[in-house]
């Protein structure tokens, strides 16, 4: 089964072409240069263009997927022949920013019927569960992942704990009240007046400091249930710092950043492990933007070998953050079960879809 | 002792009840806050009767309700500070004590001639006010140092016959919803004085008010969305409210109250890295009574601290939901509001009735909420 799958659920513009569970090519705006390779304007100044980054990514995508000549064709030529080897169409319906959805919807809802392809809809964060399963064009990595497994998926705009029944059959256990993980610590980065993304930043940062420089609280450590608050952790380090001199904010970045993410790190762990505790799962998993952070894993694994339990995380960097190839295997899988969108006319985004 | 139910028949009990106050009687009535004694204050027997109900000895003061300043300058004298408060917080729970023009009956100004106003932000006082065309005293049901009631039940239950007999008319609104009485404001110096606390303090300046925990700032939002309303909106237009303020000041904690103020049940989190959440509103959320033909069906809570020009704010075509048929319907908290630019700010303003809201930290626990509100016609 070959899948085109789109992903436009916030900053980025995704594309993918796979086979079955595997990648044959995976295209994020971001990450190329659309200019040279398209031609057109897209000014750097838009981040979230996805209107005018939507075909070029999905040419670009098929392109390099099914090895198609692109010299001297157009846009609009390269999908046309690409589509042809299309079985499915996997986009992404939502959670995420309605606008940046909708582009996405539209645009598979439009190839769908001009090439009469089946078309299935994907929940982002279920791509985010399922990124564990994405396996590359040699079909590698081998994993046996047993359920009941506990996964702990925290990103930008996200952060839970789901307990996988099986592929398709999840509950959520735990999730952030307030503010993601890894949105504290952008914010983090921010006050500490560096860049966006902050989760690398920080990282490269802690690797040098001293986690314990710095108190700082783990919200709801000692509430019963499994869920997560990174909003007073931001506020409380926010006024740590407000008043201190920028040069002894400098002086000290190291230690701050360790302190800072050594706070959002047991945090997540202290639930995580909780919910391992409540669940007894046979199998771990680890998915979203965070997981990129080594010394995250690190600590995840260790928490596994405690349990004795195998962890699993994504094979490449790039099925950490948002990407479309988890969304073509969570199509994959939706295909498998045949859970195609029964009326495409109508299908519209669902900015707050539930798991 | 008769008693009325006010959600049946509403006319007629508010006409009853005037009656009843007219001539010379006492009711128990319910209010904004908590239940209340309401007497006429200027007749000097119901006065004594209220005053010995309530086993208090006369000479500390006992506040009345008005429908308006304009009422309330029949009884006592303004000051600068009165004023602004009259203009900037009322109707709303706060009594204002001010020098009395000793038009009310003994015992109602307190020893030193001073006098307390309320301008209740309730349908049933006001317009029981409006029925009567004078002031009725608003001290709340209880014996003097006992605390105050939500249900007439729970007022009734401890009272000894003698005083039962003392209650001519009881006006059943069921339970009302927990709110501490009004918060006292001593308006006659320069210096405006606290003299209790209630549910919402003002700060140092003008159309500010100070919350000491997250559900002080949800009472805050409450009370500025009942102030919008009470305002001449123009309903073509949604209704914004821009978010100002540092990190952790409160301003996801009051587009959550706004939410729940709106009837939607879902958890709302930040929404910072999406930008924006939408929510549907089921029908009729309670808050929205007084106006019938304001209808709304949309909250967004929208996030820019993570844009970083007006582009980036042009992308995300916020403005486009405004040129729907349903952009009436549309409620908005926009945290960060300056990041969107100062062309679209002022955009923004013209296309929407906008509410300025302005967070400050004071201390740990502390923040300064400052107001104001541009409704551009």
């Amino acid at each position: 089964m070959k899948i085109l799958a789109i992903e436009t659920s916030c900053d980025d513009t995704a594309a993918a072409v796979l086979e079955n569970n595997m990648v044959l090519s995976n295209v994020i705006s971001s990450q190329i240069d659309l200019h040279s390779q398209w031609g057109g304007v897209v000014p750097d100044i838009a981040k979230r263009a996805h209107q005018e980054r939507i075909m070029p990514v999905i040419a670009e995508a098929l392109r390099k997927g099914l090895n198609l000549k692109s010299k001297g064709k157009k846009i609009e030529e390269i999908i046309g022949e690409g589509m042809k080897n299309i079985d499915v169409i996997a986009v992404t319906l939502g959670p995420g920013l309605a606008i940046a959805l909708s582009v996405g919807v539209n645009k598979s809802k439009e190839l769908a019927i001009k090439y009469k392809k089946k078309l299935v809809a994907v929940n982002h964060i279920e791509g985010h569960l399922l990124s564990n399963w994405v396996k590359n064009s040699k079909e590698k990595p081998f994993r046996k992942i047993e359920f009941p497994a506990l996964t702990l998926t925290a990103s930008g705009g996200h952060t839970k704990i789901i307990l996988m029944q099986d592929i398709g059959k999840y509950e959520v256990v735990g999730e952030t009240l307030d503010d993601a993980a890894g949105e504290a610590l952008d914010k983090a980065s921010k006050l500490l007046g560096l860049g966006y993304p902050g989760g690398p930043v920080i990282e490269r940062l802690a690797k040098a400091g001293d986690v314990n420089f710095m108190e700082l609280p783990r919200p709801m450590e000692h509430a019963k249930n499994l869920d997560y608050s990174f909003s007073g952790l931001k506020t409380s380090f926010y006024y740590r710092i407000k008043d201190w001199p920028k040069s002894e904010v400098n002086k000290n970045l190291e230690n701050l950043a360790a302190s800072f993410q050594n706070a959002v790190f047991e945090s997540l762990l202290i639930k995580f492990r909780k919910a391992v505790e409540i669940y007894r799962p046979k199998t771990l998993l680890a998915s979203g933007g965070v997981m990129a952070n080594l010394e995250l894993r690190k600590r995840l694994r260790k928490l596994a070998k405690d349990n004795k339990l195998k962890i699993f995380m994504p094979f490449r960097k790039d099925l950490n953050t948002d990407n479309a190839m988890m969304i073509g295997v969570a199509g994959y899988y939706k295909a498998l079960r045949g859970e195609f969108v029964k009326n495409i006319e109508e299908l519209d985004r669902d900015p707050r879809a539930m798991i | 002792m008769e008693k009325l139910d006010i959600t049946k028949s509403y006319r007629q009990v508010i006409k009853k009840t005037a009656e009843v106050i007219k001539s010379g009687k006492m009711v128990l009535f319910p209010s904004d806050t908590v239940y209340i004694l309401a007497v006429d204050p200027t007749n000097k027997r119901a006065v004594e009767k209220l005053i010995g109900f309530k086993n208090r000895w006369v000479g500390k003061a006992i506040s009345v309700a008005v429908s308006d300043k304009k009422m309330a300058k029949k009884f006592v004298k303004m000051t600068e500070n009165s004023e602004t408060i009259y203009n900037n917080l009322l109707p709303g729970p706060f009594t204002v004590v001010s020098e009395g023009l000793h038009k009310t009956a003994i015992g109602i100004e307190a020893e030193d001639g001073s006098l307390g106003v309320r301008i209740p932000d309730n349908k049933y006082i006001f317009d029981l006010v409006e029925e009567l065309g004078g002031p009725v005293t608003a001290t709340s049901a209880n014996l003097s140092g006992r605390s105050p009631h939500y249900s007439v039940e729970s007022f009734w239950k401890p009272l000894s016959e003698k005083k039962k007999a003392m209650i001519d008319l009881v006006v059943d609104a069921g339970k009302l919803p927990i709110n501490k009485p009004s918060t006292v404001i001593d308006a006659r110096e320069s210096e405006i004085k606290i003299l209790r606390r209630g549910d919402l303090i003002t700060g140092s300046a003008k159309q500010t008010l100070i919350s000491k925990s997250e559900k002080e700032t949800g009472k805050i939002a409450e009370f500025l969305w009942k102030k919008v309303l009470r305002k001449t909106l123009d309903v073509n237009k949604p209704m914004v409210f821009g978010l100002s303020g540092d990190l952790g000041t409160g301003k996801t904690v009051f587009s959550r109250r706004m939410a729940k103020i709106l009837g939607i049940k879902d958890k709302v989190t930040s929404p910072t890295f999406v930008i924006y959440n939408e929510y549907q509103i089921p029908l009729n959320p309670p808050l929205t009574r007084g106006k019938s033909d304001l209808q709304i069906t949309k909250f967004l809570h929208m996030d820019l601290y993570r844009l970083a020009n007006q582009y980036e704010f042009e992308e995300i075509k916020f403005f486009e939901q405004f040129d729907s048929m349903t952009s009436s319907r549309l409620v908005a908290c926009v945290e960060w509001p300056e990041n969107m630019g100062k062309e679209n700010f002022e955009k923004l303003k013209k296309l929407a009735n906008y509410v300025s809201i302005n967070f400050e930290y004071v201390d740990e626990n502390t923040r300064e909420i400052g107001y104001s509100i541009t409704l551009e016609t």
